[in-house]
C-alpha cells in the first residue's frame, strides 16, 4: 500500500519524461498523479489505526541482503501526516505551476520524482534506504531550482543548496554506518537497530552528527545560510515544495533517528538542543524583521518556526512531542500557502520590495482576495488562536514549559517577534494606498485562487478542529517518550552536569512520567 | 472652429511661464483643460450621459425633500419618490419648457424609470424591497454634497447673497411660519422647537440647500441629455464644442430663480420667495463648483480628523478634496465617499463606453475605478467651462485685440490654474491617455 505512494508519482515522472504525451497534458497528468497520489495517502489515514503506536502498513522486500540493505516500509503517527502534506502540497505546486512553463517534460517529471522520493523517504524502515531516498531527492530538486529559478541568482542558490545537502547527506551516512558497525547488527532494519545500546560517550557522537547533518536540512541557526538564498532563488511551486515538504525531512530525520536510536543521549542533551532551538527561534524572528523582500521575510520565518519543533523534541514530554510534530505539518501548510500568495503578488505586481507594494488589499483595483488571505496565513504563522500554527505552537510550549521554563519563554517571545514581522510585512504590501502610477495589476482568476483557498481551508479547520491534526501521532509519540531512559539522565544529574535538569525533573515529572500522566489531550 | 482662430492671437502675447503653460495656451485658444481627442470626447459625453440619470433622480428627490418631507423627525421614507415627483416637469426639457435644453421629455428619464421600477434585480419587487437590498439609486450621495455646500456657507460673498438670507429675520420669520404650520397639533415638537428654535431653524437652512442643491441639478441634467443626444446625432465633434455648450447653457439658465417652497397640506410657504431675485449661477452653480469641484470634505478614508495631526486644513479654503483632486484608485474601498455616485452611474452607461471599459485595465472587474477616472476627466471639462463662463463675465474675449486686457485674460487663467499645482491635483493625469 506504501509502495504506491513512492512508486505512482515516480512511475508518472518517469512516464511523462518519457511518453509522447503531448505538451499541453502533462500539467493534467501530473495533476492527476499527484492527485491520486494525496488521495491514497488520504485513505491511508482513514485506515491507520491511532491508538497502536507501532508501524503500520508494513511492507518487507529483502534486497541486498549483504549490504543490510532492505525494502522495507511502514508508517506511523510520526511520518502520517508528513504523507499527505506531501500528497497535498505536490498537488498544489503542481497546480501554481504556470501554464507555459519552459521544457514541461522535464519539469514535471521531476517534481513527481520528488514527490515519491520524498514519500520513500517518509515511509522507509531502513536507515540505508532512508539514505537512498535522501541522497536521490537531491538531483532533481537541485534541477528545479537551477533551471526554473530566478535567472540571476538560481545557479548560485541551487550551488549552494547542492554543497549543503550533500554534506548533510555525507554526515548522515556516517552517522549510520557508525551505528550498524559499532553496534554490531546485521543489517540497517530500524526496528533491529532500536533495541541496541550503545555506550553513552558514542552515542553522543553519532547524535551529533546527525544534528548537524539533519540541522542542515531544517535548517537550524547556524546551519542555515543556504535557506534564504535557496527559497528566494527558487520560483514557487519549487519553494512550495521545499518548505513545506523538504524541510520536514529534516526534521523528520532528527526525531525519528536522533530521538528514536539515542533516547538516552537525545535525554541528557535536551537543555542544549533546547537551547539552540530557541536561538534558531530568537534569530529567526529578528533577521525576518530585518528584511526588505517579502519572499526572504517568508524564509527567515521558516528557519524560526522549525526551531519550536526541535524545542518540543528536546523538552520530551508527550505533550511537547505531539506538538513538534504538529508543527511540522502546521509549518508545512502555512509556509506553503504563504510562499503561494507571495507568488501570485510577485507574479501580478511584478516586485517583491517592501517598499514598492503597498494597498494590495484595495477591493476594485489590487488583490483583496489574496491580500486578505496572505493577512490570515500571517496570523496562522504568527501563532493566533482558531488558525492551526496557534495549536502546534501552544502544545509545543505547553509541553516544555515544566522542562525547559527559560528557553520556552524565549521561544514565546520568538512566537510575538513573528507577529512583529509579519504586521511589517502585511502593513506594507496589504494596506496604505496604491500607488496611480504603477497600479493596473492584472486580475487574480479565480482558478489562481484555489491553492491559496484550499489550504486557507485546511489550516482554520485543523485550527478549530485540532484533533484531526494531533490524534494520529499521539500514541506514537508517547511511545518514544516512554522509551526514554531515565536512569542516565539521572546519573547526569547527579553529577552536576545540568543544573537545570535538575531543577525541573526533581519531583518525579521525568518524562516517561509525563507520558503517562498525559498520553489524552 | 474655435482653436483656428486662436492659434492667431497666442501670438499677441508672449508665452506663458506658468507651469501648466499649455493649458494656459489652450484656455486662451478658448479650449478645455482636458486635451481634446476624440477619446477624451467619448469618454465625458459618456459619462455626463451616465451622471445625468441618477441626478435626474437627485433633483427630483432633492426638492421632494425641501419641499415634502420637510422636518419630519423620522424620515424613513424620503427616498421613496412619490409618482407626482417623478413626473414633475422639468423646467427646461419638454413642451412646457420655459427654455428648451433637452429636446426630450420634461418627467423623469425613461431609464430612471426602467431602474426605479426593476433595479439590478431586473425584478420587479415592491421599492422597500430594493431599498432594503441596496438595490437603488445612492442619495446619500446627493445629500452629501448638499451638506458640503452647507458647510461651506459663504464662500462666494458677496456675490452670493443667499448664504446671508439664511440668516436674516426675514428668512426666521418665513421659516417659523413653516415650522409652526408643519408641527401644527403636535405639542411635543412644538414644545420642542419653543425649547430650541435654533435647531429647528438650522434644519430648515439644510433644507433650503436641499432645495438650492436641487434647483442647480434640474438644470444640468437635462443640459447632460442634451449633450448627450447631440454627440450621438454627430453634432459634437470635439471637446471644446463641448465646454462651449456648457457656457452657453451656464449663460442660458444663469438667471433661473433659486427659491425654497414648503408644501404643507395643501398651502405653500415661500421661506425663500422667487422674488427675492436669487440666481442659478451666483446662488447654486458658483457655490457648487466650489464646494464639490474643489472642496468637499476630507474622505473619511484618506485623511486622518486627527487635529494634532494636522492633515486637514484648519481653513475651510484650503480644502482641496474635490473631485478635481480626489484619488480615484480607492473607490469600492471604505470611507472614499464617490463610491456611491460611481456605483450609481455604473447603471446607466452607454453601451459605447461600457465596451471601452471591457477592453481596459481589469474589464469590469474595476469598472468603479475606472468609471471614476473618466468622470474626473468630464468634471475638468465642467469646470473648464465654468472658468470660460466666468472670465466671459468677469474679464474681456478671447479675441480682444487689446494685449492687456489679453493679459488680464492670462492672469486670470494662470490664477485659476494655480489652484491645481499642489501634488493631490489631478490636472496633470487627465492630461495623458493612460490614466485610467
Amino acid at each position: 500500500m506504501l509502495s504506491a505512494l513512492i512508486w505512482l508519482p515516480i512511475l508518472g515522472g518517469i512516464a511523462i519524461g518519457y511518453l509522447p504525451f503531448p505538451i499541453a497534458r502533462l500539467k493534467l497528468i501530473a495533476l492527476s498523479v499527484s492527485g491520486a497520489m494525496a488521495l491514497w495517502s488520504l485513505w491511508l489515514v482513514s485506515q491507520f489505526d491511532f491508538t497502536n503506536p507501532l508501524v503500520q502498513f508494513v511492507e518487507f522486500v529483502p534486497w541486498i541482503e549483504i549490504l543490510g540493505l532492505n525494502y522495507e516500509l511502514g508508517v506511523d503517527g510520526l511520518s502520517l501526516l508528513l504523507l499527505v502534506l506531501n500528497g497535498l502540497l505536490t498537488w498544489i505546486a503542481i497546480y501554481s505551476t504556470v501554464e507555459a512553463i519552459e521544457r514541461p517534460r522535464l519539469y514535471y517529471s521531476l517534481i513527481l520524482l520528488v514527490s515519491g522520493v520524498v514519500a520513500g523517504a517518509f515511509t522507509t524502515q531502513n536507515l540505508l534506504l532512508f539514505f537512498l531516498f535522501y541522497e536521490v531527492e537531491l538531483i532533481p530538486l537541485f534541477l528545479l531550482i537551477a533551471v526554473w529559478g530566478e535567472r540571476e541568482r538560481s545557479n548560485y542558490a541551487a550551488t549552494k543548496f547542492l554543497l549543503y545537502t550533500a554534506f548533510s547527506g555525507v554526515l548522515i551516512l556516517a552517522a549510520f554506518l557508525g551505528i550498524v558497525w559499532f553496534g554490531g547488527a546485521s543489517s540497517f532494519s530500524y526496528d533491529a537497530l532500536l533495541s541496541q545500546s550503545l555506550p553513552l560517550g558514542l552515542q553522543f557522537v553519532l547524535l551529533g552528527l546527525l544534528m548537524v547533518g539533519f540541522g542542515i536540512k531544517i535548517p537550524l541557526v547556524p546551519l542555515h545560510t543556504w535557506l534564504p538564498d535557496t527559497y528566494v532563488a527558487a520560483s514557487t511551486p519549487v519553494a512550495i515544495l521545499l518548505g513545506g515538504v523538504l524541510a520536514k525531512l529534516g526534521a523528520y530525520g532528527v526525531l525519528r533517528f536522533g530521538l528514536g536510536l539515542f533516547p538516552a543521549a537525545w535525554a541528557a542533551v535536551a537543555p542544549y538542543l533546547a537551547t539552540w532551538a530557541t536561538v534558531s527561534v530568537l534569530y529567526g524572528a529578528f533577521v525576518a524583521i530585518a528584511q526588505k523582500d517579502i519572499k526572504r521575510m517568508v524564509a527567515y520565518s521558516s528557519i524560526g518556526h522549525m526551531g519550536y519543533i526541535l524545542l518540543g523534541g528536546a523538552a520530551l514530554t508527550a505533550l511537547s512531542l505531539v506538538g513538534a510534530v504538529a508543527q511540522m505539518v502546521a509549518h508545512g501548510l502555512i509556509l506553503a500557502i504563504l510562499f503561494h500568495l507571495v507568488g501570485v503578488i510577485e507574479a501580478k505586481v511584478g516586485t517583491r520590495e517592501l517598499d514598492v507594494l503597498n494597498g494590495l488589499m484595495n477591493p476594485v483595483r489590487g488583490l483583496p482576495m489574496v491580500a486578505a488571505l496572505l493577512v490570515l496565513s500571517g496570523m496562522a504563522s504568527a501563532g493566533i488562536p482558531g488558525l492551526v500554527g496557534f495549536i502546534s505552537e501552544f502544545l509545543v510550549f505547553q509541553g516544555s514549559y515544566r522542562v525547559f521554563p527559560v528557553q520556552t519563554l524565549l521561544c514565546v517571545l520568538g512566537s510575538g517577534l513573528t507577529t512583529v514581522y509579519f504586521a511589517i510585512l502585511l502593513n506594507r504590501t496589504c494596506f496604505g494606498k496604491l500607488d496611480n502610477a504603477i497600479a493596473y495589476f492584472p486580475k487574480v482568476e479565480w482558478r489562481e485562487r484555489v491553492p491559496a483557498l484550499t489550504l486557507a481551508i485546511v489550516i482554520l479547520f485543523l485550527g478549530i478542529q485540532p484533533t484531526w491534526l494531533v490524534r494520529w501521532s499521539e500514541s506514537t509519540t508517547a511511545a518514544m517518550v516512554a522509551a526514554v531512559p531515565s536512569e542516565p539522565v539521572n546519573a547526569f544529574v547527579q553529577e552536576g552536569v545540568f543544573p537545570q535538569l535538575s531543577l525541573n525533573w526533581a519531583d518525579g515529572d521525568r518524562p516517561s512520567d509525563l507520558a503517562t500522566q498525559s498520553t489524552r489531550l | 472652429m474655435v482653436t483656428d482662430t486662436t492659434r492667431d492671437r497666442a501670438i499677441a502675447l508672449p508665452p506663458s511661464t506658468h507651469e501648466f503653460r499649455d493649458i494656459v495656451h489652450r484656455l486662451e485658444a478658448g479650449g478645455s483643460m482636458l486635451p481634446d481627442n476624440p477619446e477624451n470626447l467619448k469618454q465625458i459625453i459618456g459619462i455626463y450621459k451616465a451622471y445625468a440619470v441618477p441626478m435626474d433622480f437627485y433633483w427630483r428627490n432633492l426638492l421632494y425633500i425641501a419641499e415634502r418631507v420637510f422636518l419630519n423627525p423620522l424620515p424613513a421614507f424620503k427616498y421613496f419618490l412619490p409618482k407626482d415627483y417623478l413626473e414633475l416637469h422639468n423646467h427646461y426639457a419638454g413642451d412646457d419648457a420655459d427654455l428648451r435644453v433637452w429636446r426630450g421629455d420634461a418627467s423623469a428619464h425613461p431609464e430612471l424609470l426602467e431602474f426605479v421600477r426593476q433595479g439590478e434585480l431586473q425584478r420587479k419587487v415592491p421599492k422597500l424591497l430594493h431599498h432594503l437590498w441596496h438595490d437603488r439609486i445612492n442619495m446619500e450621495f446627493a445629500e452629501s454634497c448638499m451638506r458640503a455646500m452647507l458647510w461651506h456657507r459663504h464662500m462666494y460673498e458677496p456675490a452670493n447673497k443667499f448664504d446671508r438670507y439664511l440668516d436674516s429675520e426675514e428668512y426666521r420669520a418665513n421659516a417659523d411660519l413653516a415650522i409652526r404650520a408643519y408641527f401644527q397639533g403636535n405639542p411635543l415638537m412644538l414644545g420642542l422647537y419653543k425649547l430650541f428654535p435654533d435647531m429647528f431653524l438650522e434644519q430648515v437652512r439644510q433644507l433650503s440647500y436641499y432645495s438650492n442643491l436641487g434647483l442647480f441639478w434640474e438644470v444640468m441634467a437635462p443640459v447632460f441629455f442634451e449633450m448627450s443626444d447631440l454627440y450621438d446625432e454627430g453634432k459634437l465633434a470635439s471637446v471644446p464644442e463641448a465646454m462651449q455648450f456648457l457656457v452657453d447653457g451656464i449663460f442660458a439658465v444663469a438667471a433661473r430663480p433659486i427659491y425654497h417652497h414648503v408644501y404643507i397640506r395643501g398651502d405653500r410657504y415661500e421661506i425663500i420667495p422667487k422674488s427675492k431675485g436669487f440666481m442659478w449661477l451666483y446662488e447654486a452653480a458658483l457655490p457648487y463648483v466650489e464646494a464639490i469641484f474643489y472642496r468637499t470634505s476630507p474622505f473619511r478614508g484618506t485623511k486622518s480628523y486627527n487635529a494634532q495631526a494636522n492633515q486637514v486644513p484648519a481653513e475651510q479654503k484650503d480644502f482641496h478634496y474635490g473631485i478635481l483632486y480626489a484619488d480615484v484608485f480607492p473607490i469600492g474601498t471604505a470611507g472614499i465617499p464617490p463610491t456611491l455616485l460611481m456605483q450609481d452611474m455604473m447603471h446607466f452607461l452607454p453601451q459605447y463606453l461600457l465596451d471601452d471599459y471591457r477592453k481596459h485595465c481589469r474589464g469590469e472587474d474595476d469598472i468603479l475605478s475606472q468609471i471614476g477616472v473618466t468622470f474626473q476627466r468630464s468634471m475638468y471639462n465642467v469646470t473648464s467651462a465654468v472658468i470660460q463662463a466666468l472670465r466671459a463675465a468677469l474679464l474681456y474675449p478671447l479675441d480682444d485685440p487689446n494685449p492687456r486686457h489679453l493679459q488680464a485674460n492670462r492672469e486670470f487663467f494662470e490664477a485659476q490654474l494655480d489652484r491645481f499645482i499642489r501634488p493631490e491635483a489631478r490636472l496633470r493625469n487627465v492630461q495623458v491617455q493612460d490614466y485610467r
